[in-house]
């Protein structure tokens, strides 16, 4: 049925001498390294920039760090608003006695981390939550539930040494973006498609984003964002605003779980306006469910109701320019500090 | 669950450090030791507390082994690799197996009316176990069997079962393979070093390129929702994991061996061009060949192999396989898997047993034939292999023959389909015209230059395919 397996004893026996492997090598490096720096300098030639990507392991670098010691984490929750508004370097500066962590997600409302911080009870810190009406519905519980149990589960010392050398790779060569990968521009080229969507986004290190609306249409932003909310809630099952509260209690439950060992949760929703902020307010009144639900808990804001906050643009209605971000972050700090729930 | 992978720069980091520490120490006890300890360095990367039971398994077997040496008596010696054999087993039954057995014994006692539902318990499957299980039960069966003294040295047993190129997914090394390598002295020479870099390049490159980028994705799209797709999907996600099953696991095998090449050590080869089999049998010579010869040595031959008769041949064939295929995976998928090998194995045995060797069987248009139909037959049975339960792969599976709608969906199919597809030719194209040929023997024989051109080409295409590093398959079992 089956052969045996045998093995030559002597490792330079099978594969002769050196030096043509030498040369083979010294070739094969020659070669590639005019190979990448040709693909790389073209991609930059078309107005390509290398940025760093978010993953499970990102995150998971930024989730280990919130058990320190010296310092109070600052742990930053949601998803893109507070993501990309937020300048981790202002944050740094103004309240050096705390330690300020992004584990926002973008796209990914964050309960499923809330829950998990609620849980860990080695876990004391202060948590900024950005959340509105429309991510506490039951149906985006779950979604950063993936990275939690990517952390949990499989994230090692080995992962977190291969994530920070990672990052020196992604931030420096424009071709550790998949979407230069050789195999995406087959597809491409298979499909007849164009090049890749010229990234407005650029991410840093530790997870915070910029955004940069000179690079894209804002306009058309906006708009495909309040089509996709619509969407997305009337796709949704019929609920009241009973209902949606009552699903709510275990959120109010986490929150207090944590502030009764020492920590703290601030339930904060970003500022919105013009169409996004319109169609909320229609689909989900503040006074039937933001409001109800600010009641329920022990610290919240609503940045709208804050001017030195509401005052920023919002190109896309939801989102800063990466240009306004030190100044919001400032002016975020300020509301913190003046409500008593952070120091300076 | 992931350990330290050869596709991360971790690994690279922690290797090119081994390399040096490794040809930095003059004394080969010493160098021994060191390496000793980066094998357990690199196991315990991925979760510290089962470097405890690596140890302690590998002192146990070590242990026992020299007991079924010294003992003289018959009755003593088989106490010993009864012992052994439990202990080994049932550790891996309670990491590996309890889950299926309590699930199954659940629903035993549902058909009788009875309702069980087991307490819930998240066992973690210690990285590794089933390979390094096998390596520890072939080196005492063969002491049992009188092949060879054991040996009296602690730190060459462990360094023959934790060699971290070897550790998690094999080869699964039989002793008398390294027990020259690791009694004489040896370092890293430069061709063996040139050689065992290429190696690790021709596997980065099965894996980053083949496996996980034109690979993966076409096959995820059918087995993660087979109900969505059609018949166009089930053929290109199907052709997909095979391509994709060969190169992820050849690739870490490939790994292995150029890994431990450039130490000084020889590997056994793992595959030889498996999908230009002309038949099961010549598959299982050419697929995962250190698990089919462990399976046949220890498992078939010890069911009798062939000398009880024909019925007692097949029995033991159909065993084998089926044992094989639990082997992979907890689950009855596997062992369907396997039991469809051990029907093709035993349908051409006994075609071969009614027609003596003819003249056409030597045909070049039968032997392609007959090279086709086993192709078909080990994609088909990969369906089994990956499909998440019993109703996906009938779904699968019944999807291949809707041919009705399968012109239209190749006219609307995507280009990632299309690529896997070509993919797949061309890596069956590659089995055919190296068929009898030695990887590391072209390697070698190749000029400089052109190696170096294809050395380019693979670094390029690796360093061209980032993305989230996947597991290793072959690392959950």
């Amino acid at each position: 049925m089956l052969s045996s397996t045998s093995s030559s004893d002597s490792a330079s026996a099978e594969s002769g001498g050196g030096k043509p492997w030498l040369i083979a090598w010294l070739i094969a490096l020659c070669l590639v390294a005019v190979t990448l720096g040709a693909v790389e300098y073209r991609w930059r030639g078309r107005d390509y920039r290398p940025t760093i990507l978010d993953s499970t392991l990102l995150w998971s670098v930024q989730r280990d760090r919130v058990y320190a010691q010296s310092q109070t984490p600052l742990l930053l929750l949601g998803a893109s608003r507070i993501a990309f508004g937020v300048d981790m370097n202002v944050m740094r500066e103004l309240l050096p006695r705390y330690l300020p962590i992004m584990l926002a997600v973008n796209a990914h409302y964050p309960l499923a981390t809330l829950r998990d911080l609620a849980e860990d009870e080695n876990f004391h810190g202060v948590i900024l939550c950005d959340v509105d009406s429309v991510g506490l519905l039951r149906e985006y519980n779950e979604m950063q539930r993936e990275y939690v149990q990517y952390f949990h589960r499989q994230w090692t010392p080995s992962w977190h040494a291969h994530r920070l050398l990672l990052n020196v790779w992604q931030a420096h060569a424009l071709i550790a973006d998949p979407a230069f990968s050789f195999v995406a521009s087959a597809r491409r080229w298979l499909d007849g498609a164009g090049e890749p969507f010229h990234n407005y986004i650029h991410f840093h290190a530790d997870r915070n984003g910029d955004l940069d609306f000179s690079r894209t249409d804002a306009e058309a932003i906006k708009h495909h964002f309040a089509d996709n909310l619509k969407g997305n809630i009337a796709g949704m099952p019929k609920r009241t605003a009973d209902e949606w509260l009552s699903d709510l209690a275990p959120v109010s439950a986490w929150a207090k779980r944590i502030n009764a060992r020492g920590g703290r949760v601030i339930f904060f929703q970003s500022p919105t306006h013009g169409l996004e902020r319109s169609t909320v307010d229609r689909l989900m009144p503040p006074e039937l469910y933001w409001n109800r639900f600010a009641a329920t808990v022990a610290n919240s804001l609503d940045a709208v109701l804050e001017p030195s906050l509401n005052a920023f643009p919002l190109p896309d209605d939801s989102h800063l320019d990466y240009h306004d971000k030190p100044a919001y972050t400032r002016a975020l700090i300020d509301v913190l500090v003046a409500h008593g729930w952070l120091q300076r | 669950m992931r350990a330290m992978q050869f596709d991360s720069f971790t690994f690279l980091g922690f290797f090119a450090l081994v390399l040096a520490i490794y040809n930095a120490i003059p004394a080969w006890s010493a160098r021994k030791w060191f390496l000793l300890l980066a094998s357990y360095i690199f196991y315990a990367a991925w979760n510290p507390p089962f470097l405890l039971l690596l140890i302690a398994s590998t002192t146990l077997d070590w242990w026992i082994a020299q007991r079924i040496d010294a003992a003289t008596d018959t009755r003593r010696r088989k106490a010993w690799i009864v012992a052994t054999l439990l202990v080994n087993l049932s550790v891996l039954g309670y990491f590996k197996y309890s889950r299926f057995l309590l699930d199954n014994f659940a629903a035993l006692l549902g058909t009788l009316g009875v309702h069980y539902v087991p307490a819930p318990f998240d066992i973690v499957l210690p990285i590794g176990i089933s390979f390094y299980t096998f390596h520890s039960l072939s080196y005492c069966l063969d002491i049992y069997r009188g092949k060879f003294a054991p040996t009296r040295s602690w730190h060459d047993y462990a360094l023959y079962v934790g060699f971290f190129p070897q550790l998690v997914a094999g080869p699964i090394v039989r002793f008398t393979q390294m027990r020259a390598q690791i009694e004489t002295p040896r370092r890293t020479t430069a061709a063996g070093l040139g050689l065992g870099l290429t190696l690790l390049t021709l596997g980065l490159f099965e894996k980053i390129v083949l496996a996980d980028s034109i690979f993966a994705p076409v096959a995820d799209a059918l087995f993660n929702k087979p109900q969505a797709a059609g018949s166009a999907l089930a053929w290109s996600g199907t052709l997909a994991f095979t391509g994709q099953i060969f190169c992820d696991f050849a690739g870490y095998s490939s790994c292995a061996l150029g890994a431990a090449l450039a130490l000084g050590f020889t590997l056994p080869i793992n595959f030889r061009n498996p999908y230009a089999a002309i038949g099961f049998s010549d598959f299982w010579r050419r697929w995962h060949i250190s698990l089919s010869s462990w399976l046949r040595d220890y498992l078939y031959i010890g069911f009798g192999g062939n000398r009880h008769g024909a019925w007692r041949t097949y029995v033991n064939l159909m065993l084998t396989m089926l044992i094989g295929g639990l082997w992979h995976g907890a689950a009855w998928t596997f062992v369907v898997w396997g039991g469809l090998h051990g029907v093709y194995l035993c349908i051409e045995r006994l075609i071969r047993e009614q027609l003596a060797t003819a003249r056409w069987q030597q045909n070049a248009i039968v032997r392609f034939g007959y090279g086709l139909l086993t192709l078909l037959g080990v994609m088909f049975a990969w369906i089994w292999f990956r499909a998440s339960d019993f109703s996906s792969a009938w779904l699968i599976q019944s999807k291949l023959f809707e041919l009705s709608t399968l012109r239209a969906g190749i006219a609307a199919s995507g280009s990632d389909q299309r690529i896997a597809v070509i993919t797949l030719l061309a890596l069956i194209a590659v089995h055919w015209l190296f068929r009898e040929r030695d990887i590391k023997q072209v390697f070698t024989r190749l000029h400089p230059l052109l190696l170096g051109l294809l050395l380019a080409i693979m670094l390029s295409l690796i360093v061209l395919s980032p993305g989230e590093n996947h597991a290793f398959i072959y690392f959950q079992f």
